[in-house]
């Protein structure tokens, strides 16, 4: 009989534990609701709140800057100044969106190769060369930009001698560039699975071989990702071509001359006493957040094809 | 250390069983062990490996099958602390101090991977011709035939023909593992080394795989690892049977015909493991 009543008690607890628990769910199940309410406002506010700063800045940028872009005058003129018989003559930016991109251009042509083939070396080797090349190009990457514009200032401009050109402008966006391309090429490429270095290799490839002909390949949708970012951040970025640009009020692509930047009209036209030349800021701000954006979308569709492809 | 690795591996070389007298040798394994910054992983496996037959090597995780198939064509080569010894014979060439380069070596001694690792950058086409690009062959002509033949041979030929241009990702698993052999296939390799090929392929592209391998024996030597004893015994001629010491280093127990190792080993612990009481 005692027998009997130990066995049935495991059983008979096993029925009281579940009858606990499920009765303390139901208490705690109205606080339990109140409380994902809560959490479900507390988020649509804070939803609200990033989103409405966004918003009213896209709406001020369309609203502000639609009108001065609808003019194709904004595009092939070159600034003018104002007077007081023709207050409303601001001419274009055609120097500074030609700036921007013989800027971007230079500065890619600079930065690119040297920071894709500094990526792969940082993935292939483990020296002590490449580690020291990895926290130099982190700390670049965190480095204020301002830094790359007084660098471009006293070493291009005033010890090389070139003076203010859009070559020093492009010198400062480079290494601006530059640790952004560098470390996320070293990411793609270790990024490649070992066994495809394997398989090349056992193919009788040599290194040098499977690096550039499957490594390389492997990791292009990486690497070009990065660089459009770079390009990117390097377009709008104001700091850096302040100081070495100067400015220059004529439509060149010559390395040597003084070229305008979009980012730099902003800031210049925005100190104007001219009313209609504050008010073309919105149409250069809407240029180069076009800009920006075509570029940031083709990053995510070509980034993404490629996904698709494998 | 490399001292006392090479006197560790020379006192304990042992022939476990005469070898079984058949055809020429392919390849021969003298004494041969590997060490990983002075970690014996394998050793003690002598054994030849006859032309144009399967030889499997089957073990227990950690009993160093893929580190001693791995040795067969240089592939530890690149890995830091990796040390070979003893012998390893390709047509009697000592294939890490004789009259052979590695890429030659590799050309000969071919490899395919446990997961299917066709190059995701390139079509068919070119995974298929791609170790001949590697070597240097530009000629359309070679590359066209070698394509074809080799992906014949890997019985791809008649499903991908339509479509060479596209992608080597587009194919399934198991195609993609048959785009593996082809690609070293067409290398024309005299030996084929298979690393558990068919572990993350579905049964049936397993079974296609397996007959394939039969049908391969005639042109080629093959050597495969597996972790799948009824695949051992269902394709291959040879066996070696590789089992973890007490150190934890991997060791040849018995080397013999498959039938032989499988009905009636001389080593208990062969039985052990091939009626399925551990592993």
């Amino acid at each position: 009989m005692s027998d009997m009543t130990e066995l049935a008690e495991p059983v008979e607890t096993g029925h009281q534990m579940r009858d606990e628990i499920r009765s303390i769910s139901d208490r705690s199940r109205a606080r339990r609701q109140v409380r994902s309410r809560i959490m479900v406002v507390l988020c649509a506010i804070a939803l609200s709140v990033t989103a409405v700063p966004l918003v009213l800045l896209l709406f001020q940028l369309f609203n502000r800057g639609l009108p001065v872009v609808l003019h194709t005058g904004f595009y092939t003129q070159l600034p003018q100044t104002p007077s007081l018989i023709a207050p409303n003559a601001t001419g274009g930016v055609s120097n500074a969106i030609l700036g921007t991109l013989v800027l971007t251009l230079y500065a890619s042509v600079m930065a690119i190769p040297v920071g894709v083939l500094v990526g792969v070396y940082l993935a292939e080797s483990d020296s002590k060369l490449a580690a020291t090349l990895r926290v130099i190009s982190q700390t670049m990457a965190g480095a204020p930009s301002i830094l790359m514009g007084l660098f471009a200032f006293s070493f291009v401009v005033r010890d090389l001698h070139v003076g203010f050109s859009a070559i020093a402008g492009s010198f400062a966006l480079a290494v601006l560039m530059l640790p952004v391309i560098v470390i996320s090429s070293e990411i793609a490429v270790r990024g490649v699975p070992h066994t495809l270095r394997e398989a090349g290799l056992a193919l009788g490839a040599k290194p040098h071989k499977v690096s550039m002909k499957i490594v390389l390949p492997a990791a292009m949708t990486g690497i070009v990702t990065g660089i459009i970012l770079a390009i990117s951040r390097a377009i709008g970025e104001t700091a850096p071509v302040l100081l070495v640009i100067g400015g220059g009020y004529i439509n060149s692509w010559k390395p040597l001359d003084p070229v305008s930047a979009l980012p730099l009209s902003i800031y210049e036209n925005a100190k104007s006493e001219w009313p209609s030349l504050r008010t073309e800021v919105w149409g250069i701000a809407l240029v180069l957040v076009v800009f920006v954006f075509v570029l940031s979308l083709s990053a995510r569709i070509w980034a993404s094809r490629k996904q698709q492809a494998r | 250390m490399d001292q006392e690795f090479m006197a560790q591996v020379e006192t304990k070389v042992v022939v476990p069983t005469e070898s079984p007298q058949r055809g020429a040798a392919a390849m021969q394994l003298k004494g041969v062990a590997v060490s990983f910054h002075g970690r014996v992983a394998v050793r003690d496996c002598t054994f030849d490996v006859t032309k144009n037959r399967v030889t499997s090597l089957i073990g227990p995780s950690g009993s160093g099958k893929t580190t001693l198939l791995r040795a067969l064509n240089r592939l530890h080569d690149l890995t830091p602390g990796a040390k070979v010894a003893g012998q390893i014979l390709l047509e009697g060439t000592d294939i890490y101090r004789g009259d052979i380069t590695v890429t030659e070596l590799r050309t000969r001694v071919g490899m395919v991977f446990q997961r299917p690792n066709p190059f995701p950058t390139m079509s068919i086409y070119e995974n298929a011709v791609s170790g001949l690009r590697f070597n240097g062959v530009k000629k359309k002509s070679i590359l066209d035939e070698a394509a074809e033949t080799s992906l014949k041979s890997a019985a791809l030929w008649d499903s991908v023909q339509s479509r060479l241009k596209v992608a080597a990702s587009n194919l399934s698993g198991g195609e993609q593992q048959r785009l593996c052999i082809a690609r070293a296939l067409a290398m024309d390799p005299e030996v084929l080394l298979m690393d558990e090929p068919t572990s993350a392929l579905d049964p049936i592209a397993t079974l296609k795989i397996e007959e394939l391998m039969t049908e391969l024996k005639k042109r080629v030597t093959v050597i495969i690892v597996t972790h799948n004893m009824q695949q051992a015994a269902r394709i291959s001629d040879d066996c070696a049977f590789l089992l973890m010491g007490e150190d934890r280093a991997g060791e040849l127990i018995e080397f013999d015909t498959t039938e032989k190792i499988f009905n009636n080993p001389i080593d208990p612990r062969t039985l052990d493991y091939t009626l399925g009481r551990f592993g």
